[in-house]
């Protein structure tokens, strides 16, 4: 990593963007603040960010407004900063084309880590993977055969392309929308009853411990995250 | 008054009465006074009785018309001898009367009474209505308050939560930084500070919530006694001292202004509420203007003015609201956006002191000028 990543910090508060900024800064990250969505979008033409992390509660323009300008030009990752309980507005967020979101207050570990993931996750390239590799997983889309722990486990072709679909996304926060509609197609994605029963279904195949697991962890109210144990 | 008594004796009793009654006064002038006249006085009878007791009963007065006609007044006097057709045309006058009248009166009384009924209805509607429109509107402004509620509690928690975030980010960064070594003294000491300051924030805010329930719970633990309105102003400058944006602040206090017989520490802090405000949305080096005089009804008046933007006419009641917030403000000089709650709070302790607060214009350069009163006070 040569060049250092550019972040672009939006939220509404000065407080929250100069403690951001300084925190970022310090961790070698090039960072620009704006105080408003109209801003961040001016800023983001001339700064080419590789990052954007921002507020969900402004005025005038909020975050999941800004996310959908954003994603008109651009896939670079997105970041939302929630509140704990307002879970719909995260999830509409995520569906708008954020790709993560944090709940404050949090530790700026929780963000950086969130930051390192989202940037390695980062070009959407439509790169040709055969195989998807991530921690304890091993997934072959040619052969259609999956490893967990080296072990191969056999699933059905809509389990083995959900799991693909989790690898290939790990670690990122998924609505059950994006899920269904990512497996099932566009018609499908008000099913979340489904979802979790086979999500269920999936557990039993590959957690050690379905009822307690470690790599399809739910995420309340929004969704799932894939870890893939590394 | 209904003489329609529901008692057919009293309705046929009447009626035969009545027309006895009449025999009785005309009898003794039979020879003197015109046939005629005589029918017609039974006629009256008859058309009273139709009108007030109904047909029936008129048809009886008519038959007892005619027969007192007959015998009393139609020769040969006392008896009974149809001596002639005038009798039975006398007689047929009476009856064709009855029932003419009598059906008019019914139905007269048929009309009336589906009117009355007609207007309790539409009394009945209309109070269904009323109250359907007070259900309606009282639904809408409970749902305008829930409303209100809740976004009164999202300014709270936003408020509560802000200060918060930042104390968390800059703590976490300087217990990572224990591992990580990235950041120099000078970096330190940046997120140490921002930590001290943001809990004063959070600190301040408490405060205020704090003061807004006093105030609304009528708790505000006032205690009177008489005080120099010049050592309440200094009291609040010294305070203020540190808040002022490099402010100039000018105190005029009219010459031999009584004292105020007030709770001092409160109106200390309405003053000092009002000096913050100044600075804030004042420009750095501008001059604040504090004076005190006698103000109408008994009253002492003092007033702060700035020379900031001044405040729109139509905001001049709102910015006592809790929690408002001029959205459309830009540049406020200052970090601090403001809790919204000073002026609410001083509003608060100035009424429950008996006094009004309120916006002016200002004078020469000043532009805002909010003033309160306080009654002097008795002995």
């Amino acid at each position: 990593m040569s060049e250092p990543k550019k972040i672009l910090v939006v939220d509404d508060e000065y407080q929250i963007t100069r403690v951001l900024k300084r925190s970022l800064q310090a961790h070698r990250y090039d960072v620009r603040t704006a105080s408003d969505g109209e801003t961040a979008l001016d800023t983001f033409h001339d700064f080419h960010p590789d990052l954007v992390i921002t507020d969900l509660q402004m005025p005038e323009m909020n975050g999941i407004e800004l996310c959908r300008e954003i994603r008109t030009i651009s896939q670079i990752p997105i970041i939302v900063l929630s509140v704990k309980g307002e879970e719909k507005t995260k999830v509409e967020a995520l569906d708008a084309g954020a790709d993560d979101y944090i709940t404050k207050p949090f530790g700026m570990d929780e963000l950086l880590a969130r930051v390192r993931a989202t940037l390695r996750r980062a070009p959407r390239e439509k790169k040709e993977e055969t195989l998807l590799e991530a921690g304890d997983f091993s997934v072959d889309l040619a052969s259609h055969q999956i490893l967990v722990r080296g072990a191969e486990i056999h699933l059905t072709p809509k389990e083995f392309e959900l799991l693909a679909f989790l690898v290939k996304n790990n670690g990122k926060i998924l609505t059950h929308r994006a899920l269904l509609g990512a497996i099932w197609g566009g018609n499908f994605t008000e099913q979340t009853e489904y979802l979790r029963v086979f999500l269920g279904n999936l557990r039993k195949k590959i957690e050690p411990n379905p009822a307690k697991p470690q790599y399809i962890l739910t995420e309340p109210w929004v969704g799932y995250r894939f870890n893939s144990g590394e | 008054m209904s003489f329609f008594s529901s008692k057919k004796i009293v309705r046929f009793g009447v009626s035969m009465l009545a027309v006895l009654l009449i025999t009785a006064l005309l009898e003794p002038f039979h020879k003197e006074i015109n046939s005629t006249t005589v029918a017609f006085a039974f006629l009256l009878v008859v058309l009273s009785s139709a009108t007030f007791f109904g047909r029936n009963p008129a048809l009886f007065a008519s038959l007892i018309a005619m027969l007192c006609f007959n015998y009393f007044f139609f020769p040969p006097y006392r008896t009974w001898a149809i001596s002639d057709s005038q009798n039975l045309v006398a007689w047929f006058a009476f009856t064709l009367t009855a029932i003419i009248a009598g059906e008019l009166s019914i139905y007269a009384r048929k009309r009336a009474e589906e009117a009355e009924r007609g207007k309790l209805e539409i009394g009945r509607l209309y109070d269904e209505l009323h109250e359907a429109f007070e259900q309606a509107s009282q639904a809408e402004a409970l749902r305008q308050s829930e409303k209100l509620k809740s976004s009164l509690l999202d300014a709270v928690t936003h408020d509560l939560r802000t200060p918060l975030t930042s104390i968390k980010a800059s703590v976490t960064t300087l217990l990572e930084d224990k591992k990580e070594k990235l950041l120099d003294e000078e970096g330190q000491s940046e997120f140490l500070e921002i930590i001290n300051e943001e809990t004063d924030r959070l600190n301040e805010f408490i405060e205020g919530m704090v003061g807004i329930a006093k105030v609304e719970a009528n708790a505000l633990h006032i205690r009177k006694a008489w005080s120099e309105v010049q050592e309440i102003i200094n009291n609040s400058l010294e305070r203020a001292k540190n808040h002022l944006n490099s402010n100039r602040v000018l105190v005029e206090i009219e010459r031999d202004l009584p004292n105020i017989f007030v709770d001092a520490s409160s109106i200390a802090e309405v003053i000092y509420s009002l000096l913050d405000n100044a600075a804030k949305y004042s420009p750095p080096d501008s001059k604040i203007r504090v004076s005190a005089r006698r103000g109408e009804n008994e009253t002492v008046e003092i007033a702060v003015e700035d020379e900031g933007r001044g405040i729109r006419e139509e905001m001049r009641e709102k910015v006592f609201d809790k929690f408002f917030r001029d959205d459309e403000e830009e540049d406020i000089h200052t970090t601090a956006s403001g809790l919204g709650l000073g002026l609410a709070i001083a509003r608060g302790i100035v009424e429950s002191q008996g006094g009004r607060i309120w916006i002016e214009n200002g004078a020469d350069n000043f532009k805002t000028k909010f003033v309160f009163n306080i009654p002097i006070g008795d002995d």
